[in-house]
């Protein structure tokens, strides 16, 4: 192949690619370095700069002396950087090494970058130098790029640099300098190296720097320390300053060790309830076991910034201590506050919550019983004895936690005594409540066909009122026996039914509702209705998953019960999203029909050529 | 040369993994009523001052989460487009009632002001990983829209820049805080399932997509649009207009990342709350077949990318399958369950469309408490690295193996290659 030819294959592949586009793997990537090289030597900068980033994949030692100049030039200084930094040979160190000294500003702050991110020894020098003249021509970026370059780099030469810039008199080097030291502190402490770490970390405190840098610095000198950084920390944790507090509540939750946490609960016992609250924040972050008398009377205290930490806290032991001071804080005048803590007692982990709970339903009432009951809901624990004793209880609070708790815990076997309350509730309030308990119930049972069949049982006797709650819990059960006894009160019941009825089928979730939406489409007592069947039944030939010929046969279906243009247009809506023969086929039969011919002969136009139909 | 460039600047990272995990029970999301004035308002002691960074229509919808919450007070707005930092003005002092709203072309004047506590990252893409290293430089802590890095490297420096700093950092995937994602992720990662086999994340599209160069039109005055800024730490080209959507500008390194980075950084996040792979991330990836992408756990757990045989749940659908069970839900808002008992008495809140308020709320709490949110530094880092290096095995066009100690790919240098890449002078992070 001639080189002119290979040019003219590169640029097939290559042009493609100068606007943001979608690309296969193949047009990517289906080159070579010679192939490049070439567009490095005679392409438009357009044409190199792609080359560039597709050499970052493809070149090697090869490419860097046509690399190397480009470093020189303001457009394409950075393009062929992203091939530089990544090709993996001294070569690419040494151009851009190089290059410093035939560049200056923004280009020449890119090259220290990318010897920084290389890590490059041999550049240490040469950024220690490019500090210097930064500093000494008071240009701040090349400042800030050759103290970040040495701190990346590190090593004692690097190290070296940086600590005499850190005393320098402008605060813009100082602050460049400490970012710098941090940065080579935090390689060391990650190399084990904890004392020469440290060392840094004080150096750069201790420094005239701005409050950022002594932030880092201060948790690098903690957590560098262990243990003995603990005094450290509670400085951070007793300061006045909040950028430093925070830093201290940060740093608490990294450094590990059981005398952390002792630490913390120490500082609660004269901590003010604010700082109080984020020690406790602090605890509960953190996987100590933590048993202070602090926290408990935390939960129950007249701080509900206090209560909120402390139950966060709490919240994660499943100690009786703990479901106590959580169950009296439940009870608490601030919803927020008793919220939070009826949450925690019910996703706390555990079974001997569980049974600490029931034990104390005997002896609860008012509100404290409705808390229990609750929880033992909410928890799902087995307890049929106590919830059913507490239906007839004068309180209503009772006797909806009572109902409610029923719907969460009962078995199959159980649901009759659910239906039960459903139907014979005198309290128009309870009757609400236990509607929503047998929903509850109903939709989490295990068999839905035998749960379906007894709310069918239920139908028979009751008011068209209850038919209506019925019908509407068979249609969040599902399954085949719901859908039947749907059926069947819709065709028997009153208008209630029928809306109930056809509100749920339109959110069924399988593809088994259709041979009766389509009946209720044609059948149903009421245009309403037929409507709202209709487009429940097209809804499941839009979104369900069922082969091309099930859905045309559906669309098909429906144009021909569809009594008005809008159904009709939701027909051709199908037909137009699933393009195939089949939806084809039913687009060309509907052109036939004189009142469907004009739309129905465009969507079969845009199925078979791919336009937009409408 | 100190080390070979199949290393990636690791050290720090790897040495300051957190020996503390985040709390397993979620931070409270209401102001403490100690917190609140007289007059119902929070205390000027108690409010965290925000600014915004690049505030286009993704962040003008997060700003209004921000404003919402009683004790957020917003100073200050940087854009390099003119027209939206009057926009924003206009919102922020409307809302305030007064004229304070600060602007600015270049966010590092913003990031200079000792008064802003936070800062909202609503920046394209491209600039969003070096923004953020910036702004946890000058203190701030920070909302950051995802995906918030263009590469492995970035994800990596990402988390060791935040702990390194003491930032609080979340990540714009708010789903973790809606309650039927998390009551999914909650049930795999708990074992409600059975023992965990596939996890289905939905990408949006599985091309690798470049920005490149466009033929070069009249670059309009800096102070309507600073297309130098605009460029940032991406490669120069000349101005064109159809580059200046953020959205689709320089989504991630040699390659713009494609679908699986732009829902990835939802979808792959959530799958890896599922998995417990906060931490972690996959180790195996293949490229495309059969309409799917497969990536594999150390623990053999599946993680699927597919655009088809989705339920009609609405859009970032993902579905979790254990050997007894399986989840999927979606945007929505609901949850369809292999069985109705996996609610286990629960009542999971439906909120459809996906709203980040909640997200938000999320990360102010964390900045008072400096816990960590839901979607910090480490998770975002780990869903990142799991889209580049699925992207990468798509653009290789080949299977990968990902060695998570070292986070390189096993034997494969060009893969390697496209874990970093440079940044247009003089920006580094």
């Amino acid at each position: 192949m001639t080189i002119q030819m290979q040019l003219v294959r590169v640029l097939a592949v290559s042009l493609p690619l100068l606007a943001i586009s979608a690309a296969t793997a193949d047009e990517l990537f289906n080159t070579n370095e010679a192939e490049l090289i070439e567009v490095l030597k005679t392409g438009q900068p357009a044409e190199k700069a792609i080359a560039c980033k597709k050499l970052a994949v493809f070149g090697t030692k090869d490419s860097v002396s046509l690399l190397a100049p480009l470093l020189e030039d303001e457009q394409l200084a950075s393009w062929a950087r992203i091939a530089l930094e990544a090709i993996d040979d001294s070569a690419a160190d040494a151009a851009l090494r190089d290059s410093l000294a035939k560049t200056k500003g923004n280009l020449s702050i890119g090259s220290i970058n990318s010897l920084g991110v290389r890590g490059d020894d041999a550049a240490v020098p040469l950024m220690a130098e490019a500090l210097a003249t930064g500093i000494k021509s008071n240009d701040a970026e090349l400042v800030d790029a050759a103290a970040w370059a040495l701190g990346q780099t590190g090593g004692e030469q690097a190290i070296g640099a940086l600590r005499s810039a850190i005393k320098n008199e402008k605060g813009a080097v100082r602050n460049a300098a400490a970012l710098g030291l941090v940065l080579a502190a935090e390689d060391l402490l990650a190399a084990g190296k904890a004392d020469e770490a440290a060392t840094l970390y004080d150096e750069a405190r201790a420094a005239d720097v701005p409050k950022q840098r002594k932030l880092e610095a201060t948790r690098g000198a903690i957590l560098a320390r262990g243990d003995a950084g603990i005094p450290l920390l509670v400085e951070q944790l007793r300061s006045d300053d909040k950028k430093f507090l925070q830093l201290g509540l940060g740093t608490a939750r990294e450094l590990a060790g059981a005398k952390v946490a002792e630490t913390l609960v120490k500082e609660l016992e004269t901590a003010p309830a604010d700082r109080a609250a984020l020690l406790i924040y602090a605890l509960a972050d953190r996987r100590d076991a933590v048993e202070a008398p602090a926290i408990l009377a935390a939960a129950v205290s007249d701080d509900d910034s206090m209560q909120l930490a402390a139950i966060r806290l709490l919240a994660r032991a499943d100690d009786a201590s703990h479901v106590d001071a959580l169950l009296q804080t439940a009870a608490d005048d601030n919803a927020d506050v008793a919220l939070a803590a009826a949450t925690a007692l019910a996703e706390m982990p555990g079974d001997r919550v569980n049974g600490h709970l029931v034990e104390l339903v005997p002896t609860a009432k008012g509100k404290k019983l409705a808390i229990l009951l609750n929880l033992v809901g909410k928890r799902r624990i087995d307890a049929i004895d106590a919830l059913t004793s507490s239906l007839n209880d004068a309180d209503a609070g009772v006797r909806h936690a009572a109902l409610a708790a029923l719907g969460a815990t009962v078995s199959a076997e159980q649901l009759p005594l659910l239906v039960k309350q459903c139907l014979t509730a005198h309290d128009p309030s309870d009757a609400a409540v236990a509607w929503r308990a047998l929903k509850a119930a109903s939709v989490r049972m295990p068999d839905r066909d035998a749960c379906a069949a007894e709310l069918a049982k239920a139908i028979a006797n009751a008011s068209p009122a209850a038919q209506a709650q019925i019908v509407d819990i068979l249609g969040a059960v599902g399954g085949g026996n719901a859908l039947q006894a749907m059926g069947n009160a819709m065709n028997d019941g009153e208008d209630q039914v029928l809306d109930a009825g056809t509100r749920a089928l339109g959110n069924w979730m399988e593809v088994d509702a259709a041979p009766l939406l389509l009946d209720l489409a044609k059948n149903a007592k009421g245009e309403k209705y037929q409507v709202r069947a209709l487009r429940s039944y097209i809804r499941l030939a839009r979104q369900f998953k069922m082969s091309e010929a099930e859905r045309a046969e559906m669309c098909a279906a429906a144009l021909e019960a569809a009594q008005r243009d809008d159904e009709r247009e939701l027909v051709f809506a199908v037909l137009e999203r699933y393009p195939n023969a089949e939806s084809l086929r039913v687009a060309k039969a509907a052109a036939k029909q004189p009142k469907l011919r004009e739309r129905a002969a465009r969507v079969a136009e845009a199925i078979e050529h791919g336009s937009p139909g409408n | 040369m100190s080390s070979a460039k199949t290393t990636l600047h690791r050290r720090r990272f790897l040495k300051t993994a957190l020996s503390v995990g985040v709390a397993a029970v979620a931070a409270p999301t209401i102001i403490p009523s100690s917190a609140l004035g007289r007059d119902g308002a929070v205390a000027p002691s108690e409010r965290i001052t925000v600014g915004g960074i690049g505030i286009g229509n993704r962040g003008t919808y997060d700003l209004g989460c921000f404003l919402e919450q009683p004790d957020v007070q917003f100073l200050a707005v940087a854009d390099v487009k003119q027209a939206r930092r009057d926009a924003v003005k206009k919102i922020a002092d409307e809302h305030h009632g007064n004229q304070d709203c600060d602007t600015y072309r270049d966010f590092r004047e913003l990031l200079g002001r000792d008064d802003i506590d936070a800062v909202l990252i609503a920046t394209g893409p491209n600039w969003h990983a070096t923004a953020a290293m910036y702004a946890a430089r000058a203190g701030k802590d920070m909302y950051c829209e995802k995906p918030c890095t263009k590469n492995i490297a970035q994800s990596l420096n990402l988390v060791d820049t935040m702990r390194r700093t003491g930032r609080v950092f979340q990540v714009g995937t708010q789903r973790r805080n809606l309650p039927h994602f998390a009551f999914a992720c909650e049930l795999a990662r708990t074992g409600k399932l059975g023992k965990l086999k596939r996890v289905y994340a939905h990408p949006a599209g599985m091309s690798a997509l470049m920005s490149g160069w466009l033929p070069a039109e009249s670059t309009p005055d800096p102070k309507v649009v600073d297309w130098n800024m605009y460029l940032g730490p991406a490669s120069w080209r000349p101005y064109n207009e159809k580059l200046l959507d953020g959205f689709n500008f320089e989504k991630g390194g040699g390659l713009v990342g494609g679908g699986v980075l732009e829902w990835g950084s939802h979808c792959v996040d959530l799958c890896q709350w599922a998995v417990d792979a906060d931490g972690q991330a996959p180790v195996e990836y293949d490229p495309p077949a059969n309409k799917q992408i497969v990536a594999r756990y150390a623990n053999g757990v599946e993680l699927i990318f597919r655009e088809e045989g989705w339920m009609p749940l609405g859009s970032c659908p993902v579905r979790f399958e254990g050997e007894t069970g399986w989840v999927e839900t979606g945007d929505s808002g609901k949850l369809v369950l292999s069985s109705p008992e996996l609610l286990a008495g629960r009542e999971v809140a439906e909120i459809g469309g996906y709203p980040a308020t909640f997200h938000v709320r999320d990360f102010l709490d964390c900045v008072k408490t400096r816990s960590q949110p839901k979607g910090n530094a480490e998770a975002a880092c780990f869903a990142h690295i799991a889209c580049h290096a699925t992207n990468i095995a798509l653009a290789l066009n080949r299977s990968l193996k990902y060695d998570l100690a070292k986070h390189e790919f096993v034997g494969d240098e060009q893969a390697n290659r496209l874990r970093s890449e440079a940044l247009r002078e003089p920006w580094q992070i």
